[in-house]
């Protein structure tokens, strides 16, 4: 437990330290930021260590605050999920502050830059250790708020400033939600703390509907933090922040905070079908639509936040049909090579000075590293044997076969609905991947791109040995303590995703080479503009929220002008004094005014004193 | 010790009476005499505090109870609970940061002297409304207030503006004189039924004694009066017009702790003395409550002056204050007198920030600001960025408990209010925490963000620094630790309701 305790203080400390010492010296800024994360990920080691493969769990509550109703406890509490998550984010963040370093060099903001990532870090930490709902939602908002100044990091820029308040205001009406489903389950539990509400569905304490409305709120703040549809636009419109942010929100924090939450209060979730009904169409729609839209992008990060929204459909999927093991490892898996394709944006977008797929091609021969690892991210995404990516969501898919053939907390109608968006999304996410690859290193292309410094090249080798060696763990099924443990490799899935693969490759190159090194997107004909702008969701949600809220602004204003304030002055004798009073203050009388109004009321207290006794 | 209370209340009165007749006092010494007696009201707070039984908060300590005018039994009784006491510090803390950024920024119209003397008299004022225990002495110390107020805003506000100064003061002045009148009543309708205006006794009567119809009435004129204080939407017409024209110092005490008396007031003497009329009255100040949440933001979001926004931005954290209250339980009363001092501190925060930025640019306006303060000013921009978060209600500073505990409350009412009503209540007001986040992250983006235009500003000074990171500090230790604030008001709260401790 203490060693969990300093994984989320050496990152506090760390925030505090590099904004003490600001622009006084930037070297130790650097020392103190890295430091920091090397810190927290050495006590993440240990504190996973006894945890991995262990079903039991060390707790503590260290205060109790009182309410007045439920007191709420600083409790923490490490088991075999959070010990695998501690060690996926501080293995990111460690990564990300190391590669930051040299990517934000010659950056004026790099300071409270590093400082907002370690408090991001911090944050997710304790999501993670949190027993208590209301502990874990101070994690849980702070994320919200460090993406926010992440987001904002080139707060010159008209996008940047509009995507990191889009990303705050769309999180934060999940959260709104979130916050009454800690109500409802904490109230029907009588604590807040997590192990207790577990224990409550365990013994069946807690059951029926109040399971259900607690689970399905709890779930809006899940789908605004993993940008899931409906509130799934934020995540692309984050992309103007530096790109090793993107790699910390989409690895290993904030989006990935979504999932831990649902395999950490699994058990008052597949209490309740409903609940689980729901985050199994919720899932479908966005793997497959997200896949759809990264199809028909022109900017690369955009390409890589629509696989990442799309990548979650996954793990939700796979947590929905029953798949526990299997949809955390793919946020394992996930976070370790999507962490990768971004570090590896960031050495693109550093050399050709651009996002933009348009802007890149041929550059397999200037970036080798680059070029190298980033193949092996595209080839974990879309899911190639043998890299990471290619098991854990064949584990998914055999989850959700399992379900729809024999039953899942879901039922077996949804589940057949995730096998099926599963697989089709495998086809789309190949082609995307492959377009990627083929518009980035192959074709013609900008001369005199340059590879990023060796703190940049590190980090990107890590994690794509990680990345091609880390399908492994679909080998230790015991790794998170599931009892009985689950199959998780499904030969006849793996077949036919292989070969949807490969099929869909074979389209995508086909098309590429029929049209002489173009964009393979061109094939989507019609299909292709509404694509791109995203079905117009944005558009749609402007005509149905901001645009009146809006009007609703300017509306009270007009009335606190035009209708409260005469109403409250206009009413009765008010309207008279206060009539009487604005004359005699242009006469510069008011002074004396005022005073017989006060004396008056002295007045009015004595004589009604005197009537009562 | 007892004594220790009423030197504390004394003391600013007394050191303004001194100054007053002082002659010939320059602004800076004035000043000086401004930190040094309300340093000296702090210190007795403080010992105050330390020598607070914090094990029994729910008793009222320090207690004089003398006899004042025996005709009509009126007590000069003063005590302090775990209600009163945080709110009493607070009082003693941010007068002591508006009289330290006084030393640096003497009015450019001048008068130090008097606005000293002003500021003294209304900071006993305040200390004796939340010491008070006799309707009668509350109401006393209730109306101190008023006119010196009345004067700051009117001679002291905003100097390129005379008549508007002088119009929001006396639609500030009117409409609580008119709001305090009918509390009398009130006050008044309890004493004819049960001969008391003891506050202690008669919230061990709860209500005992006098007919249903009568509390009906006297919870009405008592919760009228309180309401215009607090400002309860729709009475909150003056607020925006005074808190703007007023000076900083103004607007800190006027948000920080001028506000709570009216908020102060429902939880020591609404809820208790008239139960019954206040189980009927409560629905109605908790649609009040949420409306003013969803109505304060959505009025913040259309503002171009930025003293004004922050200003309306109080009408929705009273919002939650009020709904709170109006849930009648521990926990959202808790919730309530939390968030009074969260937002005396985060407020009293924004004001002094935005203070600071209209001395130095002549003006609130945003147009006249200008735009990329993050990078023209780094560090004032820095703590304008942190207050924001905070009066946003982020989980982990002070600003969020007390809005989470009122709606906690709201969500499981008490007594046999309609839990119906009061979950719909909740749903408002938690649709009007994403306006509030709205509204501060376009403050931050008009104001902080952006390519830097506008003109050439100082960046913060130490004089500023050394008021505003109390505030600063408090909001971070707070947030991170509520219950600091919590495990003193919830004995006091479960005594009011009856609930033993």
């Amino acid at each position: 437990m203490s060693a969990a305790i300093v994984v989320v203080l050496a990152q506090a400390i760390a925030m505090v330290a590099c904004l003490a010492i600001g622009h006084r010296s930037e070297p130790a800024v650097r020392v103190v930021a890295a430091g920091g994360a090397a810190v927290s990920w050495v006590a993440a080691l240990a504190a996973a260590g006894p945890h991995v493969g262990d079903a039991l769990a060390s707790d503590g509550s260290y205060a109790t605050v009182v309410t007045g109703a439920i007191p709420i406890e600083v409790a923490l509490r490490v088991d075999a999920l959070s010990a695998v998550m501690l060690v996926l984010a501080t293995s990111v963040a460690l990564a990300v502050q190391i590669y930051s370093v040299a990517y934000l060099h010659d950056d004026p903001r790099y300071p409270s830059y590093a400082s907002i990532v370690s408090l991001f870090t911090a944050a997710m930490t304790l999501v993670v250790v949190a027993d208590d709902l209301f502990v874990l939602l101070v994690g849980w908002e702070a994320m919200g708020i460090c993406s926010y100044f992440l987001i904002s990091h080139h707060w010159e820029l008209p996008e940047a400033r509009a995507g990191a308040v889009k990303a705050f205001l769309l999180t934060r009406m999940g959260d709104v939600g979130f916050l009454f489903g800690i109500f409802t389950l904490g109230s029907a539990a009588g604590s807040y703390r997590i192990s207790d509400i577990e224990a409550g569905v365990a013994s069946g304490d807690l059951h029926g509907h109040i399971v259900t409305v607690g689970a399905l709120l709890l779930l809006c703040g899940v789908v605004g933090k993993s940008a899931q549809f409906p509130l799934h636009t934020w995540l692309p419109d984050a992309m103007p922040g530096p790109t090793p942010i993107s790699a910390l929100i989409h690895a290993a924090t904030m989006v990935a905070a979504g999932v831990f939450l649902v395999a950490r209060l699994y058990a008052v979730f597949s209490a309740s079908q409903a609940a689980m009904t729901v985050l199994a169409i919720i899932a479908s729609v966005t793997m497959l639509g997200a896949a759809l839209f990264a199809l028909a992008q022109d900017d690369l990060k955009r390409v890589l936040a629509w696989s990442t929204v799309s990548q979650l459909g996954y793990m939700f999927g796979g947590l929905a049909v029953g798949g526990y093991t299997a949809g955390i490892m793919h946020l394992l898996t996930h976070g370790a090579f999507k962490a990768l394709l971004f570090l590896a944006a960031g050495v693109l977008a550093h050399g050709v000075g651009s996002t933009s797929l348009a802007a890149m091609g041929g550059l397999r021969r200037q970036l080798p590293v680059t070029f190298v690892t980033m193949t092996i991210g595209f080839a974990a995404l879309a899911g190639v044997v043998p890299m990471a990516g290619f098991f854990t969501k064949d584990a998914i898919l055999g989850a959700a076969l399992d379900a729809a053939e024999h039953g899942g907390p879901s039922g077996t109608g949804s589940a057949w609905l995730v096998l099926v968006c599963g697989l089709l999304t495998v086809v789309v996410t190949a082609a995307y991947s492959f377009r990627a690859w083929l518009l980035v290193f192959f074709g013609k292309g900008p001369a005199g791109v340059q590879e990023g410094s060796w703190l940049m090249r590190g980090p990107l080798v890590v994690l794509a040995v990680l990345t091609a060696e880390g399908g492994v763990v679909v080998l230790a099924p015991g790794l998170l303590g599931e009892t009985p443990r689950p199959g998780l490799v499904h030969a006849p899935i793996a077949i036919l995703t292989t070969l949807l693969v490969l099929l869909s490759c074979a389209l995508t190159y086909g098309e590429w080479w029929h049209l002489e090194s173009g964009d393979p997107a061109v094939s989507l004909g019609r299909l292709r503009r509404p694509l791109a702008r995203e079905f117009a969701v944005d558009e749609a949600y402007d005509i149905a929220f901001v645009r009146p809220v809006e009007s609703a602004a300017a509306l009270t204003v007009d009335t606190d002008r035009d209708v409260v304030a005469p109403y409250v002055f206009g009413s009765g004798a008010a309207a008279m004094l206060l009539g009487r009073l604005v004359r005699l203050s242009q006469t510069g009388r008011v002074q004396t005014y005022l005073t017989v109004v006060v004396l008056g009321v002295a007045a009015i207290a004595a004589s009604a004193g005197v009537m009562a006794s | 010790m007892t004594i220790l209370l009423l030197v504390v209340i004394g003391v600013p009165a007394l050191g303004a009476l001194a100054l007053a007749l002082a002659p010939r006092v320059g602004d800076q010494l004035a000043a000086e005499w401004g930190v040094l007696v309300s340093a000296g009201a702090l210190a007795g707070t403080v010992v105050l505090a330390l020598g607070f039984d914090r094990g029994d908060s729910g008793r009222m300590q320090f207690v004089t109870d003398v006899s004042w005018i025996a005709p009509i039994n009126v007590r000069g009784h003063f005590g302090i609970d775990g209600i009163s006491l945080p709110l009493l510090l607070l009082t003693a803390l941010l007068s002591v940061l508006c009289f330290v950024s006084l030393l640096r920024n003497a009015p450019s119209c001048g008068g130090t002297r008097g606005l000293v003397v002003l500021l003294l008299l209304l900071e006993t004022g305040v200390l004796g409304t939340f010491s008070a225990l006799d309707l009668v002495l509350f109401f006393v110390f209730f109306e101190t207030v008023l006119i010196p107020m009345w004067w700051v805003i009117a001679d002291w506000g905003d100097p390129h503006d005379m008549p508007g100064n002088r119009r929001a003061a006396t639609v500030f002045l009117l409409m609580t004189v008119t709001g305090s009148a009918v509390m009398l009543v009130g006050f008044l309708l309890v004493y004819a039924h049960t001969g008391t205006f003891d506050m202690v006794a008669l919230a061990q009567r709860g209500g005992a004694g006098i007919p249903a119809v009568t509390q009906l009435v006297a919870a009405l004129a008592i919760g009228l009066g309180l309401a215009v204080k607090t400002p309860m939407w729709p009475l909150h017409i003056w607020l925006p017009d005074a808190h703007a024209k007023a000076p900083t110092v103004g607007s800190v005490l006027l948000a920080g702790v001028l506000l709570k008396m009216g908020t102060y007031g429902f939880v020591r003497i609404w809820l208790p003395t008239v139960p019954d009329g206040v189980e009927r009255l409560a629905p109605y100040l908790g649609a009040f409550g949420a409306i003013a949440v969803v109505y304060g933001a959505l009025a913040c979001l259309a503002q171009t002056d930025l003293k004004r926004l922050i200003a309306y931005s109080s009408v929705g954290h009273m919002g939650f204050v009020l709904l709170g209250i109006s849930t009648l339980t521990t926990a959202g009363i808790n919730g309530a007198l939390f968030a009074n001092v969260a937002h005396g501190l985060i407020t009293g925060l924004l004001f002094f920030c935005v203070g600071g930025l209209k001395d130095r640019a002549g003006s609130s306006d945003f147009a006249d600001l200008g735009r990329g303060l993050y990078e023209r000013t780094p560090r004032l921009a820095g703590v304008v960025a942190f207050a924001c978060v905070a009066s946003l209600g982020l989980p982990g500073l002070a600003g969020f408990w007390g809005e989470m505990l009122s709606m906690l409350g709201a969500f499981d009412p008490g007594g046999a209010l309609a839990r119906g009503a009061f979950v719909t209540f909740m749903a408002v007001a938690g649709a009007g925490t994403i306006l509030t986040a709205a509204y501060f992250l376009g403050l931050l983006r008009r104001l902080g963000q952006g390519l830097p235009s506008g003109p050439d500003l100082d960046d913060i000074r130490v004089d500023e620094v050394l008021t505003w990171s109390p505030l600063v500090a408090l909001t971070v230790v707070f947030g991170l630790a509520p219950g600091l604030v919590l495990g003193l008001t919830n004995p006091a709260v479960q005594v009011l309701m009856g609930g033993g401790g």
